[in-house]
């Protein structure tokens, strides 16, 4: 048994050295990702992927796989799980009903909170806080609704505000190598 | 009366107010009477990215203020839709909503469950219908042919949309741009992602995918896209000008939305009305053709 154990260790340090196998597991703890073990990596996710599709590195069923087998920094620091475009093929077409999207979002919360976000993401949140949208309501653009007689947008936004602060998101850094 | 609160989102606002414009009078045309919420901000669909929680709770505030008022939702953007009609699912989770409840009580508000919300496309197929609209038709569009793009989020998760569309194979707005007279064109890519959701993090991501869109509607006599979401707008008008000068391409299709073409089928002033003036690539053509 103790033979066993160290062998399996040896080998660990020796061609896995970065594994941390409990990684499944830790993503697992999150609802929206439940599923994950459903998956068995038929790849119909990837097939289905736009993205994968123009660019083979971001890579749905391999990054599960990745998942499952404990891959933790090399998934969390890669710059490659921001790359979805959210459009839902692969949680449509699987035939285990993974969810993938929900399961990459755990994955990309966990990142964030290690110091990985995307400077876009994260200065988005900024600009939620101060005008309730994704943008400024200082743009040309903007200007011009008065004379297309359009409403006014509200400046403001305190309730918005206070709830996504209750969230901590505000205090998420963006990653030093800004992707 | 069909009475909405009329759910703008972030891009329609700021960057493509011809947009809503031209859905305010569709709607005041159809007797959709639209209600202004000026609480009403971001959907929370971004912000999933950083932290699930503030994406669940941004929207569930939303949804709360049109309860507050008595009244569903109708959106603009398709990702608006989608969000909140993922929210929507979510909630029905009773250990969800009492979490989401106990926040959104410190700002006032509760989440009870009752209220829906559909993208303006789905409520002029749905509860205008496409015979009332092609009563409605006063000009001739016959001779446009238009590719119809739907949007990722009009579509997908299905289970969010109660099974309204079947996501591989749309049909809605292929019927709803036939209702206006104008030919919908089929073509390979249909389904094909604008990639709008990585553009901030990735813009050479979108050019491949707009120009694949683009690279397939080239040699199929096409006088414009017809979308409906104001993402995808930017992608496939503003990315295309982009692409034309850093690839050296020469794109120059008209990118129109929903309603701006059904304005223009039942006698709306292009310019006054549908705001085609402040498109990117205008669709002068198109006016010349059926005006």
């Amino acid at each position: 048994m103790n033979k066993i154990q160290k062998t399996t260790e040896i080998k660990q340090s020796a061609y896995f050295p970065e594994l941390t196998p409990n990684f499944k597991s830790e993503v697992l703890t999150h609802p929206d990702a439940r599923g994950l073990n459903a998956c068995f990596s038929c790849g119909t996710c990837s097939a289905g992927c736009p993205i994968h599709e123009v660019f083979p590195e971001y890579n749905p069923k391999k990054l599960a796989k990745m998942v499952r087998l404990g891959m933790r920094k090399r998934v969390l620091s890669s710059p490659y799980i921001w790359y979805c475009a959210t459009c839902h093929n692969c949680e449509q077409r699987c035939p285990q009903n993974v969810k993938f999207f929900n399961i990459l979002n755990v994955l990309k919360n966990t990142a964030a909170k290690e110091g990985y976000a995307p400077t876009a993401w994260v200065e988005q949140i900024r600009q939620v806080i101060k005008t309730g949208i994704v943008f400024s309501t200082e743009d040309n653009w903007v200007k011009k609704r008065e004379e297309l007689s359009l409403p006014s947008l509200k400046e403001e936004h305190p309730k918005l505000k206070k709830i996504i602060e209750s969230t901590c998101i505000d205090k998420i850094k963006p990653r030093a190598d800004s992707v | 009366m069909n009475r909405h609160a009329l759910f703008l989102g972030c891009t329609t606002p700021t960057k493509v107010p011809q947009y809503e414009l031209a859905s305010r009078w569709v709607c005041k045309y159809f007797e959709i009477n639209l209600v202004d919420i000026e609480e009403f901000g971001c959907c929370g669909i971004n912000q999933v990215n950083l932290s699930i929680e503030a994406g669940l709770l941004m929207a569930a505030s939303n949804l709360a203020l049109a309860e507050d008022k008595r009244l569903d939702i109708l959106t603009l953007c398709a990702a608006c839709a989608g969000a909140l009609a993922e929210a929507i699912e979510k909630l029905k989770d009773k250990s969800t909503k009492d979490r989401v409840n106990e926040k959104l009580r410190e700002v006032n508000l509760e989440y009870k469950g009752s209220v829906k919300v559909r993208h303006i496309s789905r409520v002029l197929y749905e509860d205008i219908g496409i015979e009332k609209i092609k009563k409605e038709v006063k000009r001739d569009l016959s001779g446009l042919r238009a590719a119809p793009h739907y949007g990722c989020h009009y579509l997908k998760p299905k289970s969010a949309f109660g099974g309204f569309e079947e996501p591989d194979n749309p049909r809605t707005l292929h019927e709803l741009v036939s209702a206006t007279g104008a030919q919908p064109v089929k073509y390979e890519t249909l389904n094909l992602c604008c990639g709008g959701k990585v553009f901030p993090v990735s813009s050479d991501l979108v050019y491949s995918l707009v120009q694949k869109k683009l690279d397939d509607l080239a040699d199929k006599e096409i006088d414009a896209m017809v979308l409906q979401c104001q993402t995808c707008y930017l992608m496939y008008s503003d990315r295309q000008k982009e692409i034309n000068q850093k690839y050296g391409e020469q794109y120059n299709l008209p990118v129109l939305f929903y309603p701006q073409l059904l304005g223009l089928a039942i006698g709306a002033d292009p310019v006054k009305d549908l705001g085609l003036n402040l498109h990117m690539i205008l669709p002068d053509k198109i006016i010349a053709k059926v005006i």
